[in-house]
């Protein structure tokens, strides 16, 4: 396997809301076509970690680079670490495709306006190319059908889907996912893992976070368990999930699986199996 | 009732509407266009760009309206020489300028403060969202934020324009001749009080009628995304995939 240069490399991310240490130096590296799922309990910082690498959260400290360039850190006044330049910040988001738990789509926009809103207006493309192309993605997550309704109107698994097109619209780099099932009826979760394991194996670097077991072992490339803001085990789906090392992962994703098996998400995961009907 | 009387007085009263109409254009057009750069500023977190507009909000809800218009037109009589001196007493001396002014002011403090609750209420996840496309911060106020609070703005802001309708009739004290004003000065000369106000106050109710139509219209249009789906064909939606 030929060595390609990382898309994404964040090292020792530090952040700490108020006395709250969240994360006690992260560090992480994504090749080229990577799929990276960030697992762990509630509160262990992985969330945190995700919207540290598109600066919705400031890191305390830590360094971020993507496909080489380093984003630009400084320090104000009081020792507080920001960025040394919010226009390289833009430009980086921009580079970066998020998609939110609670699918954050402007609610007084169509489901297509939605899509072609940021390539129009944030990277300048023409409407008319930028329209084509949101349709390809719209038919891709598979509500072309839905462009022009609102998403007050969509369920929320087709929310998603708009929301994951929305983020594709922009070509972005890297696809950040937090937790993008964990709203959603468990009926409706299959839809949008189907389309994100397209994702995957169109050879989208991504970066994870979820509950959805079944899913990072099978999608991933590698899985990193975080505990309470530091990484406790990492390596490939099969090693964390077959023999893990730490006996703190192995009682955590012994709890996950089983209710994976047992609970409504085994349905969801079983229905991503299942082939796409073109 | 003295209907004739009425019917006579009717040319002279529909141009008091005009007047009435004329500077509720103004002061609305003004009022709004400043106001956003007040709400703007007052939901900034730098306090030199707050505070003066947090004390120009609280004056002018917190004064009556008559005695802002009082202080513009005879207070500003108080600083003739200064006034002159800028070449603004022109205006100042001007009852139709001075109550344009005065309207404007009132309507942008109250407007700025709708604005401002709409502002913050947009929803934080669809900025977050916005701030995840990379859009800068000019850019995310004209596409989403503000777009967002007009939306939200609307029904506080129709009440808003009818009040500064109403609150037009203040300015026949200062001597302008709208509609209160007409009718004010036909009332002296014919005596016929009730006639007289009940046509006034009936082409105001029209006004009004027409003005809360409009709004209602605009507010239609740019609330699709809040209305029920319009009933279409209902497509089964059997398979966990969503898949026929």
């Amino acid at each position: 396997m030929a060595q390609t240069a990382p898309a994404l490399v964040v090292e020792d991310i530090h952040k700490a809301f108020g006395p709250l240490e969240v994360l006690k130096g992260v560090s992480l590296s994504a090749a080229e076509g990577d799929v990276i799922a960030l697992i762990g309990a509630s509160g262990s910082g992985k969330s945190t970690l995700l919207r540290c690498i598109n600066l919705l959260e400031i890191p305390d400290s830590g360094r971020i680079r993507l496909r080489g360039e380093p984003l630009e850190m400084t320090r104000d006044r009081r020792g507080q670490s920001r960025p040394a330049n919010w226009r390289q910040v833009d430009r980086i988001r921009s580079r970066l495709g998020m998609v939110f738990q609670s699918f954050n789509l402007w609610t007084h926009m169509t489901v297509l306006q939605n899509v072609i809103e940021a390539p129009v207006h944030v990277l300048g493309k023409p409407k008319r190319e930028v329209s084509e192309q949101a349709m390809a993605l719209l038919e891709k997550v598979g509500i072309a059908d839905k462009a022009s309704a609102y998403p007050a109107h969509l369920s929320g698994g087709q929310q998603q889907r708009a929301a994951i097109a929305r983020a594709l619209a922009m070509e972005p780099e890297v696809m950040l996912f937090d937790e993008p099932t964990s709203a959603l009826d468990p009926e409706l979760v299959g839809d949008v893992l189907r389309v994100m394991r397209q994702l995957a194996e169109e050879g989208r670097t991504m970066i994870i976070v979820t509950h959805e077991m079944g899913f990072a072992r099978e999608v991933s490339s590698e899985v990193i368990y975080l505990h309470q803001g530091r990484i406790e085990e990492q390596g490939p789906p099969e090693q964390v999930f077959g023999s893990p090392r730490s006996e703190r992962c192995r009682q955590f994703l012994a709890s996950h699986l089983s209710r994976d098996r047992n609970g409504p998400t085994a349905a969801a995961v079983a229905a991503v199996d299942q082939p796409t009907a073109s | 009732m003295n209907l004739a009387l009425v019917l006579d007085s009717l040319p002279q009263l529909l141009s008091g509407l005009l007047v009435t109409l004329e500077i509720t254009a103004w002061a609305l057009a003004l009022g709004l266009a400043a106001s956003i750069p007040l709400a703007l500023m007052r939901v900034s977190t730098n306090p030199v760009l707050r505070l003066p507009v947090f004390g120009f909000i609280f004056y002018f809800r917190g004064t009556p309206l008559l005695v802002q218009l009082f202080l513009i037109y005879y207070g500003s009589g108080q600083f003739r020489p200064e006034l002159e001196a800028l070449g603004l007493w022109v205006y100042f001396r001007e009852p139709y300028f001075c109550a344009v002014l005065t309207l404007t002011l009132n309507t942008a403090a109250y407007t700025a403060e709708i604005l401002r609750g709409s502002i913050q209420a947009v929803p934080f996840g669809e900025i977050e969202a916005a701030r995840a496309c990379g859009m800068s911060r000019g850019l995310l106020y004209r596409r989403i934020i503000l777009p967002k609070a007009f939306r939200l703005a609307l029904p506080a802001y129709s009440n808003e324009v009818v009040f500064l309708f109403q609150a037009t009739s203040l300015v026949s004290i200062i001597t302008l001749l709208d509609l209160t004003g007409v009718a004010r000065v036909m009332v002296a000369r014919t005596f016929a009080v009730y006639e007289l106000y009940i046509a006034a106050g009936l082409l105001y109710l029209a006004c009004t009628y027409l003005i809360l139509w409009v709004l209602r219209k605009v507010e239609y249009r740019l609330s699709g995304h809040l209305r029920p789906r319009e009933a279409e064909p209902a497509r089964p939606d059997l398979s966990p995939a969503g898949l026929p």
